[in-house]
């Protein structure tokens, strides 16, 4: 599968995803979006369909199609998708026409601050509220890209078709958050909560450590040995997930 | 009973980390023991069966080295040969005498051998294995078996893995284990351009049970091979020694082409063997490969001191029943407890697994338990038993499993 599309679909399913965590944790996004009732479909011609739902002070971000929303994106292409994302181009409004203020006024302001949690200085990341945040949407992408680059990218097909079926608990300690990867022959679903039969576990000490480690900027194997993560069960799950992993720079870098 | 720390070790490491990537790198890093923070990382001193890690604390050793210990530490006569050798020469120009001792002496001991080969690791003789297969053939294919392990060269590991191509795996066919028509498909659909067929003696897989070979499945695989004109290679660098001197396709009856030795061979002294037939000898004279420490004196001096006091102990015969003592009661002491402990592979080198937990979190904890008592047990990959192992260390294992038992028990209650 084309590079592009895989993209496009971590971009619409993993990375737009943390919607629903900013307006739920941002206690600023969360104020602005309260009273939101709106919906917006994004179409990729012959890719990816998600849409975003914002309806009493919650956000709903889902694969597939919704409907009546109130505004319809289209985008011809899956490159033409990333652009946006990478704020070099606009979308095709095919509905909506009049909520396009709301697009570039109300509707960025999110978007921008999403971007801002998800591309973190140095200095910001000192922020202990921020790293917490910035480490939630990073343990929540690498959640929902997981499936996308196990079932399309060549490296992660490989991987996922070592994986046995069982769930997979990734969490920060002591309380989370927490992301469970759900593996039944060779299909992984991600989940929110904490499953409580895990086959595979790895647990990162505490919230500086797990900023560190999903971003890459800790060794595994050191980690691992100091104690600072922690690996339980079946292993090998966990050892084909990290290859999965490591490829996400490849699309999202 | 008292459980270690391992303060040191941890302080030893952060500086390690430091210097070394990852601290402790390849299969001796403490990323597969679960938890890492229960098992000791570095050796202060070792004697027999034991050895002491840098916080003090002793340990009945279960994995010897990952292999290579099969003696005992410190062994006196290999120690002493090797000591005698390093006094005459060691590395020097020009091949040691000593060399062609060992070489004679192996051609002697293990029937599939009319020649001798050696080199410092493992990885290097199967590799070079493959080479010879490939110069006496003509062909390219080299099938192995699916989950194997033949060391850490690119083409020996799975596609996707860090610092592999996808070219790396161009030329390999992987194969399920004891599956005879898994292999004539390969055969089929590679027609004559399989060079070389690579296995160990039985599966060895890590995270999972040891698997012998079905009745015939090696007879029909050399069968195969001989129809086809493919070279039978077996990598015993682990099984070697520890199945039968002659190698571990006579305890299975059947006779490669190749096989590799490692691990045992000199008792902790780095030096691999390959050993072939007269056939393959002069296609072997004509392929390139050495390395700079593979004429060593004192790894021969020590290898050949090693397989003189094997033979005279018959040593695979004692480990085995070394082996057969500890897991069957270590077997019997689980059934107290109400846990299914699973023994695969041989005796002398035996994969456990409580099975109560298919996830192998209950395995992990008692193996870290035991460990931290002073037994080291892994909870991932094949143990392996001594001829230093002594009945008061298989009765002190025990008397440190049931107390590991005990507490996982505690821990986990009737939830398994």
């Amino acid at each position: 599968m084309g590079h592009e599309l895989i993209k496009a679909r971590l971009n619409l399913y993993a990375v737009m995803k943390n919607l629903e965590n900013l307006v739920q944790f941002d206690p600023e996004m969360a104020a602005l979006s309260k009273t939101w009732n709106v919906s917006i479909q994004f179409s990729v011609l012959f890719g990816p369909k998600a849409f975003i739902e914002f309806k009493n002070g919650r956000c709903r971000v889902e694969k597939g199609k919704l409907p009546r929303p109130t505004i319809r994106l289209f985008f011809i292409s899956s490159a033409h998708l990333n652009w946006m994302m990478d704020g070099k181009g606009f979308p095709i409004p095919l509905k909506g026409f009049t909520k396009i203020s709301f697009l570039n006024g109300d509707f960025q302001k999110l978007t921008k601050k999403l971007e801002y949690y998800l591309k973190p200085t140095d200095d910001l990341l000192r922020d202990e509220k921020f790293a917490e945040l910035n480490t939630r949407f990073t343990l929540n992408t690498a959640a929902h890209a997981i499936p996308e680059i196990g079932n399309l990218d060549r490296v992660g097909k490989h991987a996922v078709s070592h994986i046995q079926t069982g769930d997979i608990l990734m969490k920060i300690l002591p309380d989370g958050p927490a992301v469970t990867l759900r593996v039944q022959n060779g299909i992984i679903t991600p989940l929110s909560e904490e499953t409580d039969r895990p086959m595979a576990c790895l647990y990162m000490k505490n919230i500086r450590v797990a900023n560190d480690f999903l971003n890459a900027k800790l060794d595994a194997f050191t980690a691992i040995a100091s104690g600072d993560v922690m690996i339980k069960g079946q292993t090998p799950m966990l050892d084909s997930m990290g290859l999965i992993l490591d490829r996400i720079p490849a699309y999202l870098g | 009973m008292k459980s270690y720390q391992y303060s040191k070790s941890q302080e030893l490491f952060k500086r390690a980390a430091k210097v070394i990537p990852c601290g402790i790198y390849g299969h001796f890093s403490p990323a597969p023991l679960v938890p890492a923070t229960s098992y000791p990382f570095y050796t202060a001193r070792s004697a027999g069966a034991r050895f002491w890690d840098v916080d003090g604390n002793e340990f009945i050793d279960y994995m010897c080295a990952y292999g290579p210990m099969i003696l005992g530490y410190n062994h006196p006569l290999v120690d002493q040969a090797a000591a005698n050798q390093i006094k005459l020469s060691n590395c020097t120009t020009g091949a040691p005498s000593v060399m062609v001792e060992l070489a004679e002496f192996m051609v002697d001991l293990i029937p599939a051998a009319d020649w001798v080969f050696f080199a410092k690791n493992g990885a290097d003789v199967t590799n070079y294995s493959t080479m010879i297969a490939r110069d006496a053939t003509g062909r390219k294919k080299i099938v192995m078996i699916k989950g194997a392990y033949h060391g850490a060269s690119s083409w020996m590991q799975s596609p996707g893995h860090h610092g592999t191509i996808e070219e790396d795996s161009e030329n390999i066919i992987r194969v399920p284990w004891n599956d005879v028509s898994a292999f004539e498909k390969a055969i089929e659909e590679n027609p004559g351009n399989i060079a070389g067929f690579i296995a160990t003696p039985y599966h060895v897989p890590v995270f999972a049970d040891n698997d012998l070979p079905n009745e015939g499945y090696w007879n029909k695989i050399e069968s195969l091979c001989r129809k086809n004109g493919i070279v039978l290679i077996v990598d015993d660098i682990r099984h070697g020694f520890r199945m039968d001197m002659g190698g571990s396709n006579e305890y299975y009856g059947f006779k490669p082409d190749l096989i590799c030795f490692c691990k045992a061979l000199a008792n902790g002294y780095p030096i691999s063997a390959l050993v072939g037939n007269q056939a393959l000898k002069d296609v072997t004279a004509r392929v390139f490969y050495t390395g700079s420490y593979w004429f060593q004196a004192e790894p021969m001096a020590a290898a050949l001191e090693t397989l003189k006091e094997l033979k005279q102990l018959d040593g695979p015969k004692k480990i085995l029943c070394i082996g057969k003592k500890l897991m069957d009661g270590l077997v019997n002491l689980a059934k107290t407890y109400g846990y299914n402990l699973k023994v695969t592979g041989a005796p002398s080198m035996p994969y456990l697994r409580i099975t109560n937990d298919e996830s192998l979190m209950l395995h992990q904890d008692w193996c870290a338990e035991c460990t931290r008592r002073g037994a080291y047990f892994t909870s991932h990959h094949n143990w392996f038993v001594s001829t230093a192992h002594t009945d008061e260390d298989i009765q002190q294992t025990l008397t440190i499993a049931d107390d590991a038992f005990h507490s996982i028990k505690k821990q986990y209650g009737d939830r398994f």
